[in-house]
């Protein structure tokens, strides 16, 4: 084996690596870290293997590391001499004949190409590997390596770590060989300190500080440290540092100890991480073999001996003083500070202890200088970290970055936002000891002093991304339960506080919480971190604080409500599907009923939780659909449509009287108080249903003839027929609502007049003013509001509409204007500012428009509407707009630009959304709030006013039925409570017998699908554009469920 | 040959073979003197047994070999998560419970499991983050680990030492009724 002793025999093994790297013939390296080889790398290595030997072709086949796109695993790079290397994503084994074609015909398989590398910078050394394939896009420009910098990350993924001749070939050992031709030490320290390298396992001191402090004691034996303990969950750079190029980890800790004069040098691995100990193992040997580790490095005369020692699990050994017990054969507990390590370390010595991606920084510093280091990052916190990027992001992987970046950049830019439309809430930083960061605060810069002035930390790296199906009243007890079963024990405030801490967590995440529990929450955490010995008590509190603090209204619908929105602490929901449901539909329960062929139960089980069930059957936004467990093995129970088929089979049947007979008989006995319902709409409707079957006289008053509101008078025939609404609303009179139509409040009726008739008043008179565009034109005649054009058209009343209808918005009135105007036989073009995915309407509605014939202009902002001489509409201008940053919404922010485009055309509606009538809100004398709605409290839906309950849109701003309807149910409860003092809202229900066992296998069928008629049939009538399930297939649906509200073993 | 735990049975005092205490010797010398010696040890031991755990007998001679006092081996070998003072099932299923893997639903996962094997906490103190049971007929062993750094194919779970991405309850159902097929 060649020792290296001088320039010559290094530059000769650099040659020989280099040959290895850009050969003469084509080569193949496939990523082989622990995450490509999870998704199959070994498989793709073999299918390679095998057919180049078959096919007795000259290709160089290697293994490499990681390059840390993980999502887009396996990475498989590919090279043809004088071309750029190019990566391929997502290889399969049956890939690889093609590929082997393509390449031996020397062209790159265009179909699995991530992007090319012209010419890497290895910052201690430079490849150029060709030019060409301009049709594939360089690294740094598809969005994942964007902005990226690799320092740390220089060699990952490029060259075999197994290999030491491709380290050298790159620059390695460059920097070593520097060191100690220089052979001035404090030189050395004095560039770390410049440099500013701060310690990369999260607390973030000075490295170049704590060089000194040991280059300075003076002992027998010195001992460096790699603190390789990487334990915060959600952080794996280390690994993958490790596995990918372990022999910068040796340089590094070489040159570390040639300037602080340490003769011994330990890594301390997790022994999770086999991959990396074995690696790091054979580089250690061939280090030592090659005569750059061990006695007389370089023939300099300098001796470092380095060791790998397995931790065993334990996540305290990440604290220094708990990981050199550890080495010590003893348990790992921490110690008090002082002494502190550079003083009596491991086994009394002085002792230094960095984190593996430290020490990986110290190369580049020494070839390059401070200089170089600082232009990179923020001036406190210069160069780059390594970030694992994880969680609910499209783009999982490693990415480094300059510190400083904001968070946005990493959730929405390199981690392309969620993968399935919901809304990211939050990201958690520094795993256990960090914090979680809400998503109105992603503009921060990502550096030590800023994420600590949120209460969370850098940390180790890792960045968890959640979105809204997180509850982060159980992401802070999960990290509680984590550092408390990690704690050591040993200190008071770590043991019992988090044992203490853990137990109020979860009496919350149970419901059983108290507003107390917070505040004692709060002071414990406190106490914990301030008094707590090591590292570990110091900042495990962190994620309980930080979540109190940005996401206190979380614990509070836990605690107030027993609410957990997400639907993720199981003890307050009875299955996801009914957490999801803004009227908490036993939805279980009436396909269980539907499946033992109990109509008329299944109908009273939907009726007393959704007195609307045939209307919402057609027009809820179905937000069971996203939470159904059943998706996980096909798609979703079609929860919506059985329940309209319910409906549907006993409204217009004989058996109608009987179940309100039934229904009636459920009604408690009359309890003489009067309630108003101000508003007809689903949300007074529901409201009333409920008052009345509680006892109470209700009188509902509305401005219109007729009731249902918006369902009525804003939802278009063909969505919901006028006969089926008619006959909820019969039934609603049946059980014995009174209704005065044509009366106005406070016009006809005042809010005093109210006040002195009734006992209780709840206001839901919805939204019903449409916001208007400020642009030039809007006074021109053939500019219409959306409400008022689908109101009129709904009353049958002629409205004049041209041949060519602009609609502005995306939301669904929208939508329901295109359709209607499609069905008035106008042609028509939504223009909507954003992208199809921002679009705030139901998808299979906007499918529907577009299927009858509706045009959709994305990114088309409004800019001006044209008008002939005599005033009418010819024509609308709308920018063309490109997306720019993302937004407070989560969405990105359309951008103008110079491009203007023309739609002619004779008439435009705007639906841009509904508001609060704010003349209503002002003469009613009730609080407002800044978005000009009715101000309630959050948990009793009460007003300012006493007596004075509100609900629907009037609080909310213009949302959907269900969730409007949902208010009106809630108000109902709290109302009957306020009357009568007594909790009796749960004795309302019926019980049912129904079998309470999970299938014991899922049913084979599929999900049904409503029937559209075809889209030219339905686009010229506004009868019903679907049609209903069969009792069959409403039946086969009912079997499909998987009865998550079965309780089974220890719950 | 190792000592073979039968259940029920005590672990047999003083009864290492020849072989078994010439393998600790050549392992004390190996390692004497070295930082990490105790822990070294110990992990060797340990994966030298068919049924991955530390018997008692060998800690015994192991104290008595090296003359550190059995509490401390003892506080270490409890200590740390990866050593097992009771033999391992035949084959283990580790569920991840680092916090990609949590938000991405793993606890449902060792709930599922748990019914699975038929599992019951010996004591349920509410924390199921660090867990090792094991399957009455010695067949199966589930546990957890705080974190595999296998986040970006979250939820991990590893069975018989192969890492299996983005699982699912049924996947995971279709590789436990695997092994008990396989090794009936």
């Amino acid at each position: 084996m060649p020792r290296i002793t001088d320039l010559s025999s290094f530059n000769e093994a650099r040659e020989a690596g280099l040959a290895k790297l850009l050969p003469p013939t084509p080569r193949i390296a496939i990523g082989m870290g622990t995450c490509g080889t999870g998704n199959g790398a070994e498989a793709v290595l073999q299918s390679f293997s095998d057919a180049i030997n078959q096919r007795g072709l000259s290709i160089a086949l290697a293994r490499t590391g990681c390059f840390g796109f993980c999502a887009a695993e396996p990475l498989v790079n590919v090279w043809l001499p004088g071309k750029p290397l190019v990566i391929l994503q997502r290889v399969q084994p049956n890939d690889t004949a093609a590929i082997l074609d393509d390449l031996t015909a020397g062209r790159i398989p265009a179909g699995l190409a991530l992007c090319r590398i012209d010419e890497w910078d290895h910052i201690t050394g430079h490849v150029k590997y060709g030019s060409g394939f301009p049709e594939i896009p360089l690294w740094n420009e598809i969005p994942f390596f964007k902005g990226q910098k690799k320092i740390v990350l220089r060699n990952c993924g490029l060259i075999d770590p197994t290999d030491i001749e491709e380290f050298l070939a790159v620059g390695g050992y460059q920097a070593l060989y520097k060191a100690l031709i220089d052979a001035n030490p404090a030189s050395i320290v004095e560039s770390i300190k410049a440099a500013k390298l701060r310690g990369r396992g999260g607390a973030g001191f000075q490295t170049g500080s704590k060089w000194e402090f040991l280059s300075k004691a003076k002992a027998d034996r010195k001992y460096l440290i790699c603190n390789a303990d990487e334990g915060d969950p959600g952080a794996y750079m280390n690994r993958n540092e490790i596995e990918s190029d372990p022999h910068s980890l040796i340089e590094g800790m070489i040159i570390g100890g040639y300037v602080t004069g340490a003769s011994h040098g330990i890594v301390y691995v997790r022994a999770e991480y086999p991959l990396a100990v074995h690696r790091l193992e054979t580089a250690i040997h061939q280090a030592e073999e090659w005569g750059l580790l061990g006695d007389n490095i370089l023939g300099r005369g300098f001796n470092f001996r380095l060791q790998l020692i397995e931790g065993a699990g334990a996540f305290v050994c990440g604290e220094e003083t708990a990981l050199i017990r550890s080495l010590e054969g003893k348990a790992g507990r921490p110690t008090p500070r002082p002494p502190y390590p550079a003083d009596s370390g491991l086994f009394g010595q002085p002792t230094n202890i960095n984190n593996v991606e430290t020490w990986y920084n110290v190369a580049p510093i020494v070839v390059k200088g401070p200089a170089w280091f600082t232009e990179t990052g923020s001036p406190k916190s210069p160069g780059t970290k390594v970030f694992s990027l994880v969680g609910k992001v499209v783009n999982t992987g490693l990415v480094e970055m300059p510190l400083g970046t904001p968070l946005k950049t990493f959730v929405y830019d390199v981690g392309g936002g969620t993968a399935n439309d919901r809304a990211v809430k939050a990201v958690q930083t520094g795993g256990p000891s960090g914090g979680c960061i809400p998503q109105e605060m992603f503009d921060t810069p990502v550096d030590y002093e800023t994420l600590a002035q949120l209460g969370s930390i850098m940390g180790s790296g890792g960045m968890v991304v959640m979105d809204e199906d997180n509850c982060m009243v159980d992401v802070a007890r999960y990290f509680i339960e984590f550092t408390h079963s990690e704690s050591c024990g040993k200190c008071i405030p770590c043991r019992v506080g988090l044992d203490k801490s853990l137990h109020y967590l979860n009496r919350i995440t149970q419901g059983k919480g108290t507003e107390a529990d917070l505040a004692t929450l709060d002071e414990l955490g406190r106490m914990i971190r301030d008094t707590s010995l090591c590292g570990l008590g110091q900042t495990a509190p962190n994620p309980v604080l930080t979540t109190m603090r940005h996401f206190r209204h979380e614990f509070e619908d836990h605690i107030r409500a027993s609410r957990c929105r997400a639907g993720v602490c199981e003890d307050l929901a009875l299955s996801p599907c009914e957490n999801s449901c803004p009227l908490h539909m036993n939805i279980p329960r009436f396909l269980q009923l539907l499946k033992e062929d109990r109509l008329e139960d299944a109908f009273v089980s939907v009726v007393m939780d959704n007195p609307l069930p045939a209307s919402t059957g057609r027009v809820c936004q179905h937000p069971c659909d996203d939470r159904c467990r059943r998706s996980g093995i096909d798609s979703a129970v079609n929860m919506r449509e059985v329940h309209r088929h319910i409906a549907d089979s006993i409204y217009p049947s004989p058996r109608f009287p009987d179940l309100v007979a039934r229904l009636s008989a459920l009604r408690k006995p009359s309890t003489g108080l009067r309630c108003a319902v101000v508003g007809a709409g689903p949300t007074g409707l529901a409201c009333a249903f409920y008052l009345r079957m509680l006892g109470h006289d209700v009188m509902v008053y509305d401005s219109n003839p007729n009731a249902g509101g918006m369902l009525r008078y804003a939802l278009p025939d063909y969505r919901l027929p006028k006969e089926v609404l008619d006959r909820e609303v019969e039934l609603i009179k049946l059980i014995g609502v009174d209704f005065t139509f044509n009366t106005r409040v406070p016009a006809d009726i005042s809010l005093n007049e109210l006040d002195q008739r009734y006992n209780a008043v709840f206001l839901a008179i919805g939204t019903w003013k449409e916001n208007w565009v400020y642009l030039p034109g809007t006074e021109l005649t053939g500019v219409i509001p959306a409400l008022p054009f689908l109101e009129s058209v709904s009353k049958r009343e002629t409205v004049p509409l041209g041949k060519r209808v602009i609609v502005i918005g995306g939301g669904n009135a929208a939508i329901d204007s295109a359709r209607t105007a499609l069905r008035l036989g106008s042609g028509v073009t939504i223009l909507y500012r954003r992208e199809r995915k921002d679009m705030p309407a139901i998808p299979e509605e906007t499918e529907a428009a577009e299927a009858e014939g509706a045009k959709i202009a994305f990114l088309a902002s409004p800019h001006r509407i044209v008008g002939s001489p005599d005033g009418r509409v010819t024509a609308i201008e709308a920018v063309k707009t490109r997306l720019g940053e993302y937004d407070s919404s989560g969405r990105r922010r359309p951008i103008p630009t110079d491009e203007i485009v023309r739609f002619n055309c004779d008439t435009v509606i705007l639906a841009v959304g509904e508001t609060v009538d704010i003349d209503f809100a002002k003469a009613s004398g009730l609080k407002i709030s800044d978005r000009g709605l009715i101000e309630v409290d959050r948990y009793s839906l009460e007003t300012s006013r006493s007596k004075f309950y509100a609900g629907g849109d009037l609080i909310t701003g213009a949302s959907n039925v269900s969730g409007a309807m949902g208010l009106g149910k809630k108000a109902a409860r709290n109302i009957d409570k306020r009357l009568t003092g007594l909790k009796r809202w749960r004795d309302l229900f019926p019980k049912f017998e129904y079998d309470q066992a999970a299938p014991a296998h899922p049913s084979d069928s599929r999900r049904h699908h409503v029937r559209e008629l075809e889209a030219e049939d339905r686009a010229r009538t506004f009868s019903e554009a679907t049609v209903g399930l069969t009792s069959v297939e409403a039946m086969e649906e009912s079997c499909r469920c998987l009865r998550c509200d079965v309780r089974t073993g220890d719950h | 040959m190792p000592a073979e735990f039968l259940p029920g049975d005590a672990p047999q005092r003083g009864a290492l073979s020849f072989e078994e205490q010439d393998f600790i010797d050549r392992l004390i010398a190996s390692h004497q003197g070295q930082p990490g010696m105790l822990l070294s040890l110990l992990e060797e031991i340990q994966e030298r047994q068919p049924h991955k755990y530390l018997p008692a007998d060998y800690l015994e001679y192991l104290a008595a070999r090296t003359g550190i006092p059995g509490a401390q081996i003892y506080s270490v070998a409890t200590f740390y998560a990866l050593f097992n003072l009771k033999p391992q099932g035949d084959h283990t299923i580790c569920i991840c419970r680092g916090t990609a893997c949590h938000t991405r639903g793993s606890r449902d996962l060792l709930e599922r499991m748990k019914l699975q094997l038929g599992l019951v906490p010996e004591e349920d103190d509410g924390s199921a983050d660090k867990l090792s049971m094991t399957t009455p007929d010695r067949r199966f062993t589930l546990r957890t680990v705080a974190c595999f750094g296998q986040c970006a194919l979250a939820p991990v779970v590893e069975v018989d030492h192969a890492i299996h991405g983005h699982v699912n309850e049924r996947a995971l159902d279709r590789e436990v009724d695997a092994l008990r097929k396989g090794g009936a």
